[in-house]
């Protein structure tokens, strides 16, 4: 259908439009024309992702001499695929109503192991190694060395693209990574090097988060991004975590030894190099001198990974005296090293600053702060001057260098802490030295600033003015939308006692009380033989998970619920966790139904969808807090209660909550679908938490619904099963409010103002 | 009439069966039986050929068929007794029979009228005077009428009280049985039914089990229904196969049955190769079973370091307390595929810096312990696919060796996507469930003329056949297959008499055509009499072929028998063409004619197999 809004004609590719889908594109005009930043929820199911790729290539197409361009940032590759998937089809329709001029060209982005063609390359374990291999191939001095000696291998494919130079061009047309790897096999062009270089020509681009919000990858990637640019993150709820994670380091006893090894081999590449080629060095080190290693010459395809500190942040300046020459950064880095060991080697739990931390490294180790600065820049500089490509095995020394880097660089909101054992094990020695990021700010300022509009959307956004505060940003439009529905199709349980009226919580002194567990076992082995197909359960975390399991067997629990459905485990290790999913499926299509067992904060919960009937009731044992004890939540706590007035309960509440909304949102994938959800603790009942909650859930979790026990919550659920097996009318239009609204019905609506669409 | 004897064996379970005829009397319109062929417990067969026919009177409760006009012969259990009115009577000497459903007195001497019989639902009790006073026994009826026998002498008496206990409790018992069998073939046309009627009382050929046997699938339509469906595991796990103990002393039992052993192997393929590999070369299966559970329970106690320590010291236990590295391969390779996951951790930049959530770091012992997870998944991975193998076999060693092969087999096949489900292989080993015994009885039939016919070659051996084997295989394969299976002029020969006989035949025998049909234009007489011989030789082919091979003398004797009854049925047609008006001659004889032939093959089969058992039996002789 084909409708305005405002000034602004919007191509959408279905006949019926949803009223919510419809609000939310208004809102999203608002924040566009207002060329700021928008905050929405809206909640799964609805048809999200369709209604912002059809809005902004609309608003594109309206303003053809501004063009924008859209960056679509995803969590996981499955989700790339899926927004490439909608894009295609609103692409073929545009085309259809336009002609040529709705063209656009549209790629999806990832690593070199999922865009590689070159068999050998491919065939690599892990993404690292293949970038190892890639590089063997493709590096400038071995292209070079390549024209003497011809036993050196090189990439086909990359030849075959640096040989076509501009005219290696992708015609119009949405590109997933497949479409990406089967034209690229066609012509004999490298996919990877070829869309990494179409980021600029453009029009819709789809990555994942990283490729943004971590610098060192995004200095490379998506760096000459233009300002005019649309950004949004999907499925964002979890985007503070992502941004602390993009600027936290890790060092362990296994990364200094490794780091060892490194400098051992560069110090022996750098005494051949002495031997056959001192003129190199000079060079560099004469570069050094004049500035150029920050800019160099360095081509796109050496660059690996850029520096880890925000562009703002590095400094502009000449690399520092005591680093020039190769043999003394050796030095320095030597000493670091060994002062990081003597720190590691303490016995109790230290907890300091950035700037404490470097002016210690200062009086020990002699080491300035400016020489930190510049560590994995000169690093970077000495391994393409010795011409290393065995990138994957110098890891360590890399991770001690962007330690070194960002320790050097911020002195502001970031903690070392120095753990000599994990609390959960006192008796194995594992120290780890942490400098963990607290401010999420740090990682997407960048963004905000450089980009016209930002847009953070998801479905469990809640509360919504967290976000603002912690992600330091201000937005023009900030909205949360409910879900209309013909049928409540959902129906959330808080489940609070058991059939002997005890309390459930997972707890922590709760836990493992045996009554718990058997309550807990009994709560599923009855819904089990109520609900047809799959049932998933989350656990708050995989001790739990496995300690409740072994109890459940040994009483003959899981016994019961073998009885009745087939059992399946996520476990930690990918691949059998992705033949147990598989498998799970199979068992629902054919009518055996299956239990999945999955925790909270896994894999799982983060990416996969269990819709119709994968997925008819799903149980939340427990309330998912993070690992309250571990001293970096404690230092981040501590953080935003000093920077931000944010109260440590709430921060763990809302994380909390929103892992549970998001686990619990897994079952609903559309309209038509339907599911129960229950909520398994006895702290879900309490308004602190339950408010947290996003609205769309809350809006269908009755009062009497809130204060179950097991019986009670068996009784609703048989009737809403029951319920939901009749047949309804989809468009809802004969009880009055209508839920599907067709073309006559929008014209109608904007001629009497959008106030007459309540729903 | 006729005399005939039939031979019983003790353990013949047939026969056993063929008392209850006498009690078939279940109201079933037509399908009873005459026949009481009763044997007493020692197996001794007490048949008198009875000079007497049964007067008509005694006759008319029983079945009348059609007027052939042939007496039926019954046989009974007769003794000789004395029947005296009350204690102090002499007693009239006679005969006292068993027949089916009651007790029959006849004096010796015919113008006495103490002749009687007692019906067998009307005997309220039986009485028996013990050793030491005379043989007598007592019967009180409903009426409170007394009966008293006197016997020879105790021992007829005892053998006369185990029959009647027989033939009365069989009497109640079988009717249940009978009808079961009988219902179910109720709908046996009426035809079919008197056909049966006829064959067995007349020729006394076939007992009646015989007859069903053959009829075998009437009764197995609905046990063929169902077998359609295949069952599925039991979702039990099999870690929690509970031993049971005895108080006492410390051992723990456990009982595996060969299903338990088939889940096991499904579920387990490391257990299924170490089985493979140790048994039974290396020791026993019960052994190989406690070693198992041995480490079964290690793995329940959680006990790294002692489970390391036992498996020092024993190969077996290592292998079986190792993570199984079969299952982990299978894993692998069936998700080799670009997945979503795999992908995602290719995607995520985020692990260079940051580990991650910690988890508990793996103690030395790691590969001593498999979480209950791992365990779960597989078992319900295994569930779901079902029984890939349908041996049904005690024997541990070929379930485990055709499971092996099944999953080679599949891993090859089970390269594409697995979203889609597959169908059901068909592997090498074929079950061996016959539903119909006859085609199995005709395959061997096939086998049993091409050993006649090969008889005169010596045995060779086997590197002789595959010699031969291989130069047949080298020689077709040099010259091709220049020669036609079939000579093209035989075939046209033989698809044209065949269309010739299809359009005469159809002609002939169905009453709807138009055309007169030749059985129309006989007498009725005739015709009836055709159609008899007709069903009837069809029967005892049937029961001809399927004996054969002959393996015990049983069977061999029902040979004999057949063929006797063919040949003369034989004779009968023979006659019936000479019979037969001249005009339509020609045509009868064409309609008769496949009858025959069917009939010559089977003389001539006869023949030759008799004649080569002679000789097989003369060379045993003489060696």
């Amino acid at each position: 259908m084909i409708f305005k809004i405002e000034d602004v004609t919007v191509y959408f590719p279905y006949d019926n439009i949803y009223p919510e889908q419809y609000e939310y594109m208004v809102e999203l005009k608002r924040a566009l024309d207002a060329k700021g930043h928008c905050l929405l929820e809206m909640p799964t199911g609805t048809g999200k992702t369709i209604a912002l790729l059809s809005l902004i290539t609309s608003y594109r197409l309206s303003r053809p001499d501004s063009p924008i361009k859209l960056v679509y940032c995803t969590r996981t590759v499955h989700e790339m695929e899926k927004t490439l998937a909608e894009l295609k089809l609103l692409h073929d329709y545009q085309v259809r109503h336009l002609g040529a001029q709705a063209k656009i060209l549209a790629i999806g982005l990832s690593s070199r192991k999922n865009l590689c063609v070159n068999p050998k390359v491919v065939a690599a374990e892990n993404r690292d190694s293949v970038d190892a291999a890639c590089r063997k191939r493709t590096a400038s001095w071995v292209r070079a060395l390549s024209a003497e000696n011809p036993n050196i291998e090189l990439c086909n494919f990359f030849e075959n693209y640096e040989k076509a130079a501009e005219n290696a061009l992708l015609p119009p047309g949405v590109y997933t990574l497949e479409d990406l790897r089967g034209f690229g096999k066609n012509r004999g062009w490298c996919p990877y090097f070829l869309a990494r270089h179409m980021v600029q020509f453009a029009n819709v681009i789809v990555y994942s988060y990283q490729y943004l919000l971590d610098p060192k990858v995004a200095g490379i990637i998506s760096k000459e991004l233009q300002k005019e640019s649309v950004i949004v993150f999907d499925e964002a709820h979890n985007i503070d975590n992502v941004c602390i994670e993009a600027l936290s380091v890790s060092v362990r006893r296994v990364t200094l030894e490794g780091a060892n090894r490194n400098l051992n081999k560069i110090r022996q590449e750098i005494d051949r190099f002495k031997a056959t080629d001192a003129g190199r060095l000079r060079a560099e080190y004469n570069r050094l001198v004049e500035g150029l290693a920050l800019r160099g010459d360095i081509s796109g395809g050496d660059q690996w990974l850029a520096n880890p500190a925000l562009p703002h942040d590095i400094l502009k300046e000449a690399v520092p005296g005591n680093i020039r020459r190769a043999e003394h950064f050796v030095h320095v880095l030597r000493r670091l090293l060994q002062y990081l060991g003597g720190r590691l080697d303490t016995e109790n739990v230290e907890k300091e600053s950035p700037v404490s931390f470097v002016s210690s490294l200062n009086s020990q180790a002699g080491i300035e702060q400016k020489t930190l600065k510049f560590c994995y820049d000169r690093l970077h500089s000495l391994m393409l001057t010795l011409e290393i490509t065995d990138t994957d095995e110098f890891l360590p020394i890399q991770t001690v260098c962007d330690f070194a880097t960002l320790v050097g660089t911020y002195a502001r909101g970031f903690s070392i802490i120095i753990e000599p054992y994990d609390e959960r094990m006192p008796h194995i020695p594992d120290p780890i030295l942490h400098l963990s990021c607290h401010d999420a700010s740090l990682a997407i300022k960048p963004v905000f600033d450089r980009f016209q509009s930002v847009v953070i959307t998801s479905g469990t956004l809640s509360p919504i003015d967290l976000y603002p505060r912690l992600l330091s940003f201000n937005p023009v439009v900030s909205r949360s939308f409910k879900m209309s529905m013909t049928r409540d199709c959902i129906c959330p349980m808080v489940l609070t006692r058991g059939s002997d009226q005890l309390p459930v919580s997972t707890k922590f002194d709760m836990r493992s009380d045996p009554g718990v567990v058997r309550n807990y076992g009994k709560l599923l082995v009855e819904m089990v033989s109520i609900v047809p197909d799959g049932v998933v359960c989350f656990f708050v975390s995989y001790s739990y998970m496995d300690s409740i399991i072994a109890t459940w067997k040994e009483t003959g629990i899981l016994d019961e619920i073998t009885h009745q459905k087939l059992v399946f485990f996520e476990t930690q290790d990918v691949v059998e966790t992705t033949l147990a999913l598989d498998n799970y499926r199979r068992a629902c299509d054919c009518g055996r139904g299956a239990v999945f067992f999955s925790v909270a904060r896994g894999k799982v919960a983060e990416g996969i969808d269990f819709d119709r009937h994968y997925g008819r009731l799903v149980i939340m044992y427990g309330v998912p807090f993070q690992y309250t004890l571990s001293k970096i939540l404690l230092a981040r706590l501590e953080y935003l209660r000093d920077t931000f007035q944010i109260k440590e309960g709430d921060f763990l509440n809302f994380d909390a909550l929103r892992q549970a909304a998001q686990c619990v949102g897994r079952v609903i994938r559309s309209k038509a679908d339907y599911g129960m959800m229950i909520f398994a603790d006895k702290r879900y009942s309490r308004h602190d938490k339950r408010s947290k909650l996003p609205g769309w859930i809350l809006s269908h979790l009755r009062d009497a619904n809130l204060n179950l026990s097991t019986d009670m919550a068996i009784h609703i659920a048989r009737e809403f099963l029951r319920k939901m097996a009749q047949p309804y009318d989809k468009t809802g239009g004969s009880v009055g409010k209508k839920t599907l609204l067709t073309q006559e019905d929008l014209e109608k609506m904007a001629e009497s103002g959008v106030q007459d669409m309540v729903y | 009439m006729f005399h005939h004897f039939i031979i019983v064996h003790a353990s013949d379970q047939a026969n056993h069966a063929s008392t209850s005829e006498s009690c078939a009397s279940v109201a079933l319109p037509s399908t009873s039986f005459l026949e009481s062929r009763i044997r007493d417990a020692s197996g001794r067969f007490r048949a008198l050929p009875l000079p007497i026919p049964l007067p008509e009177r005694e006759t008319s409760h029983l079945q009348r068929f059609h007027a052939s006009g042939r007496l039926r012969n019954i046989y009974m259990e007769s003794v000789k007794a004395k029947f005296k009115g009350s204690m102090n009577d002499r007693g009239t000497p006679g005969i006292l029979k068993i027949m089916k459903g009651k007790l029959i007195f006849e004096p010796d001497d015919l113008n006495s009228d103490s002749k009687h019989e007692v019906q067998s639902q009307d005997i309220e009790s039986r009485q028996y005077t013990k050793e030491g006073s005379l043989p007598l026994f007592r019967l009180i009826n409903i009426q409170k009428r007394r009966h008293i026998y006197e016997f020879e002498n105790h021992k007829s008496l005892n053998a006369f009280r185990d029959l009647i206990t027989k033939a009365f409790t069989i009497c109640e018992e079988e009717p249940k049985k009978k009808s079961a069998v009988l219902t179910s073939a109720e709908q046996l046309s009426v035809a079919d039914s008197e056909l049966r009627v006829k064959l067995l009382s007349e020729n006394r050929v076939l007992t009646e089990d015989e007859f069903w046997a053959t009829r075998k699938e009437l009764l197995g339509k609905d046990s063929i229904r169902k077998k359609k469906q295949q069952v599925g595991l039991k979702s039990l796990m099999v870690s929690g196969i509970k031993p049971s103990t005895d108080g006492q002393s410390n051992r723990v039992t456990f009982n595996i049955t060969p299903e338990i052993i088939l889940q096991i192997f499904s579920e387990k393929p490391a257990v299924r190769q170490a089985f493979i590999n140790y048994v039974p070369s290396k020791m026993t299966e019960k052994d190989f079973w406690t070693k198992y559970f041995r480490a079964e329970y290690l793995h329940s106690t959680k006990n790294a370091a002692v489970a390391s320590a036992e498996a020092a010291e024993d190969e077996l236990l290592a292998v079986l307390l190792k993570p199984d590295e079969i299952a982990a391969q299978e894993i692998r390779r069936k998700v080799r595929r670009f997945d979503d996951m795999v992908a995602n951790q290719a995607d995520d930049y985020s692990h260079i810096m940051w580990d991650g959530i910690r988890d508990v770091v793996e103690p030395k012992n790691y590969q001593f312990r498999r979480s209950l997870a791992q365990d779960i998944n597989r078992h319900s991975a295994t569930v779901l696919e079902g029984r890939i193998i349908d041996v049904e076999t005690e024997d541990s060693r070929t379930v485990a060796e055709a499971l092996t092969l099944a999953k080679q087999e599949k891993k090859d096949v089970n390269q594409e996507r697995l979203k889609d489900l597959q169908e059901r292989q068909n592997f090498s080993l074929k079950p061996l469930s016959i539903k119909e015994p006859r085609d199995y009885f005709e395959s061997q039939q096939v086998n049993v003329l091409n050993e006649h016919r090969g008889a005169k070659e010596s045995n060779i051996s086997l590197h002789e056949a595959y010699r031969l084997l291989q130069e047949s295989i080298s020689e077709v394969r040099s010259r091709g297959l220049n020669d036609p299976l079939t000579k093209p002029q035989v075939s046209l020969e033989v698809i044209s008499e065949l269309n010739r006989m299809v359009s005469t035949n159809k002609n002939n025998t169905t009453g709807n055509s138009p055309s007169d049909s030749v059985l129309d234009k006989l007498p009725k007489s005739m015709k009836d009499e055709y159609l008899h011989q007709w069903t009837s030789i069809q029967e005892l082919l049937r029961h001809y072929w399927s004996c054969y091979p002959i393996t015990t003398t049983y069977l061999s004797t029902k040979v004999g028998k057949l063929k006797e009854a063919m040949s003369k049925t034989y004779s009968q047609l023979e006659t019936m063409k000479e019979l037969v008006q001249s005009d339509l001659r020609h045509e009868f004889s064409l309609l008769v004619r496949p009858v025959q032939k069917a009939l010559d093959a089977v003389f001539e089969h006869y023949e030759a197999d008799l004649q080569r058992r002679i000789t097989k039996s003369h060379e045993g002789k003489i060696l």
